[in-house]
């Protein structure tokens, strides 16, 4: 096999997550009742047999770091195998934060030529899918392209977001990349970019030396493919799974709602996802304990919960504890989230170690008004708890708000805060 | 708890845990959803500070020793710290097994002078129990003991399973009796020692017999310090079925001692070898769940009642577990009812199948009757239950028995259900006889 080495951008923060990104960086976000997003690139690398990773880190990387470890959890450890993490440093010329995709493996470059690669695999650590990137390498090689784009149709609006590419016609898996604009306005092709990039290692010796001109370019889409069509064999390589971008609360939340489809279109269980278990400590959990009295329905459950009330249509992480009497509906409860007794949760986020008090009802609403600060980011009725908040006994806390991390009982001047306010 | 080195007997062949037992040491048998028996002791290990532990094993030892792995899973790897399997080797003499406890011990003695013991800690494998060893080592240092044997107080009827013993306002055992028919008195022993390390070196030097409670500490009594080390929590031999069904029901009994959540209690995962780490348990919008213990991986869609599932099993629409212990990744097939039921891992129920039934049966098994007889039903590893077919209670269904198997089967209670061939009981280590 040839040597590809792959290179992870895991350091963005995506403010449009609101506080569920104020401690850690997109890809170490929670995911699917077990997970943190970066699971999948680095399982997708690990079932591709690419063993050589290293993952730029730059956004509060504390969470990242533990979570990725040795990075035995995605058998990479061995001699000719490893994850490098690869924090933003001080340069001599150049400063030191990587201002964007190209930027931060244009700062890298030492790292990358030192393990002489044929070719590297640059990928974002922030998107939920399952690819096997051999087969995007296999077509590379059959064009004997210098550099491939892969591309994905998302199935939803908001193209504007995405870089946008032009194929050639004809060919089932791909073909000549004609044309690329970044976050075109008006859009010109159904085909978004994956940020997902595989360079022979000539080509991208041409891009760092010869095109880079810092600090005028930063990054691949918008700096760099546009003009690197014309000077060398780009393609594109059209992906067909589905691919999650969750780049706003209403899309994440609807991508873990997801899973509890019938059949869902991420299909997890099947995907053999690894994560690294002794991060917050999953492998030394108990079983879940579902009480006597207790009522799961269409929900997910890890070890270490204990239900003795009742769950709907909710993904419970490890550790998280249900009291009796309380309720819990259409809700994503990070690990060892606990719901004391007769507390009513409806459509909520809280993040790790978010005690809801008793009796407290938070989030639900008919209809709700978008919250006041930050319309944008939520109206759609979620309710979004930061992480290591104590919302106190008998608490209401209505749709639409944002209660900001490690808040306690004496932050709360009020016991009721109406839908669509903001707790900083 | 330095210059305490531990010894833990893990040779346990498990014969009256019947099926459960052929394929591998008894302190392997899976328990409580993803445990294994050893993960107590070996926790209760970890917990008290134990830096070194031998695990002394001898039958069937394969999945003990992928299990141990490294000793990473309960901390003891380190420069001092270690978890080491320790097979029986040949000494001077050809064929030199262990004889007895006190013999696999006394063989492998080398391993605590390396470690510069100063006293022993004798632990088994196969009990249920959270306890901290540290005070009992504390307590043996206080007493200047050369024996301190941990015992609790069991009910007078059950007395003769145990090594029993008398003591005096000291907590000095002034007698001693192994297995009494009729006990003087209810002070049982836990077979957990600590054994002062010189003092162990002469008993085992002029040894006569090979078993610690025959042996060791029957002639230690009245000639060495001798004391009881008092335990009163939760323990539990899980040595027949029906204890180990029963201590498994227990962890689903608020009140019942045994509390898995708060115990912290590890295991080896890695083990598995799978691909892929095991996905939150799916829980369907047809499921019913009440007083169970549900492991990652299952998918629920029918109804779990009173029950314990380890990782990956599923339950298919319609079907109703009750009052069973289902082991890793066995298939419950749409409108099955397996109630009663200890399943080993793999094992396929068949749609529509009726395996097991409440309550205690007037029919013991016709192969096993000292084994089965409580009313529980039995199905091995990887055994595939074929549809639609009935299987009453105190039957056992062999290991990797097929639809064929079933070829003269009538449905009675006590059924005994072997394998296609008959020389597969041999590799599948059937005892030859009972």
């Amino acid at each position: 096999m040839k040597n590809i080495l792959a290179m992870i951008l895991a350091g963005g923060r995506v403010d449009e997550l609101s506080v569920l990104t104020l401690y850690r960086p997109k890809s170490a976000l929670p995911f699917g009742g077990l997970y943190r997003v970066i699971d999948f690139p680095l399982s997708n690398l690990e079932h591709s047999g690419i063993e050589k990773v290293g993952v730029l880190s730059q956004y509060r990387s504390d969470s990242l770091l533990r979570h990725i470890g040795s990075g035995a959890a995605w058998d990479m450890v061995g001699s000719r195998r490893g994850i490098h993490l690869l924090p933003p440093m001080k340069g001599t010329v150049s400063s030191d934060w990587y201002k964007g995709t190209a930027d931060a493996v244009y700062q890298n470059k030492d790292f990358i030529f030192r393990n002489q690669p044929d070719y590297v695999l640059v990928l974002s650590g922030d998107h939920v899918y399952k690819m096997d990137y051999s087969e995007m390498l296999a077509f590379h090689q059959s064009m004997k392209a210098d550099v491939t784009v892969a591309f994905v149709r998302p199935d939803d609006h908001g193209m504007e977001r995405f870089g946008q590419g032009v194929m050639e016609e004809g060919g089932e898996q791909g073909g000549r990349l004609l044309r690329y604009v970044e976050k075109p306005s008006q859009p010109i092709s159904e085909w978004a970019s994956m940020t997902i990039y595989l360079f022979n290692a000539d080509a991208l010796h041409f891009v760092l030396d010869e095109m880079m001109k810092p600090p005028s370019t930063e990054h691949f889409g918008r700096d760099i493919l546009p003009v690197l069509l014309d000077r060398k064999r780009v393609f594109g390589y059209k992906f067909h799974g589905p691919w999650e971008y969750s780049r706003t609360i209403d899309e994440y939340w609807a991508a873990n709602m997801s899973l509890l489809q019938d059949r869902p279109a991420l299909d997890i269980d099947r995907w053999q996802v690894r994560t690294n278990l002794d991060n917050e400590r999953v492998r030394d959990r108990a079983p879940a304990v579902i009480g006597a009295g207790a009522l799961v329905r269409n929900s997910r459950i890890h070890h270490g919960c204990v239900v003795e009330g009742t769950v709907i249509n909710s993904i419970l992480f490890p550790g998280v504890t249900v009291a009796a009497g309380s309720t819990v509906k259409d809700s994503i409860l990070f690990y060892d989230t606990r719901i004391a007794a007769h507390a009513r949760v409806t459509k909520v986020i809280t993040d790790v170690e978010v005690t809801i008090g008793a009796q407290a009802v938070v989030g639900g609403a008919r209809r709700p008004g978008a919250n006041k600060e930050y319309p944008d980011l939520l109206s759609s009725g979620i309710t979004l708890i930061g992480r290591n908040t104590v919302i106190p006994v008998r608490a209401q806390i209505g749709a639409n708000c944002i209660i900001y991390p490690n808040k306690g009982e004496e932050d709360f001047s009020e016991k009721i805060i109406a839908g669509g306010r903001t707790l900083k | 708890m330095r210059q305490t080195v531990a010894f833990l007997l893990a040779g346990g062949v498990g014969s009256r845990l019947n099926i459960l037992g052929w394929m591998r040491a008894k302190p392997a048998v899976p328990f409580g959803g993803c445990y294994r028996l050893i993960d107590f002791t070996m926790s209760n290990a970890m917990h008290s500070g134990v830096q070194q532990i031998g695990i002394l094993t001898q039958y069937r030892p394969y999945s003990l020793m992928g299990h141990i792995g490294s000793g990473e899973a309960w901390d003891l790897i380190g420069r001092r710290r270690c978890a080491k399997i320790l097979p029986p080797s040949t000494g001077r003499e050809d064929f030199d097994w262990y004889r007895g406890t006190a013999d696999a011990v006394a063989q492998n003695l080398d391993f605590a002078v390396r470690y510069g013991a100063q006293r022993v800690l004798i632990l088994s494998g196969d009990h249920i129990y959270k306890m901290d060893y540290a005070a009992m080592v504390e307590f043996h240092k206080q007493k200047k003991a050369a024996i301190t044997i941990a015992m609790m107080r069991v009910a007078w009827e059950e007395t003769h399973h145990f090594g029993i013993a008398q003591v005096d306002d000291e907590q000095r055992i002034t007698a001693w009796e192994e297995k009494p028919a009729k006990a003087k008195s209810n002070l049982a022993s836990m077979g957990v020692y600590v054994i002062d390390f010189e003092f162990l070196e002469k008993s085992l030097a002029g040894r006569r017999g090979h078993d610690f409670g025959k042996n060791i500490i029957n002639d230690a009594i009245g000639v060495a310090p001798v004391y009881a080390y008092l335990f009163s929590g939760y323990w539990a031999d899980v040595g027949t079925l029906k204890a180990y069904w029963q201590t498994n029901m227990d962890i689903l009994t608020p009140g019942s001692g045994l509390n898995l959540p708060e115990w912290g209690v590890r295991t080896n995962i890695d083990d598995e070898g799978s691909l892929g780490d095991r996905p939150p348990a799916v829980v369907a919008p047809s499921a019913k769940i009440q007083n169970a213990l549900i492991s990652a991986g299952c998918v629920i869609e029918g109804a779990v009642l009173n029950s314990v599932l380890s990782p990956g099993v599923h339950v298919a629409a319609g079907a109703v577990v009750r009052d069973a212990v289902i082991m890793h990744d066995v298939r419950i097939g749409a409108k099955a009812e397996v109630s009663s039921v200890i399943a080993d891992k793999g094992v396929v129920f068949g749609p529509a199948c009726r395996v097991g039934g409440p309550g205690p049966s007037e029919q013991p098994n016709e192969k096993y009757p000292d084994h089965l007889y409580s009313g529980l039903t039995l199905v091995g590893k990887k055994a595939v239950v074929p549809e639609r077919i009935k299987i009453f209670r105190n039957s056992i269904v062999e290991p990797h028995t097929t639809p064929l198997s079933y070829g003269e089967y009538k449905p009675r209670e006590g059924a005994y259900i072997r394998g296609a061939l008959p020389s597969e009981g041999k590799a599948l280590g059937r005892p030859s006889s009972r």
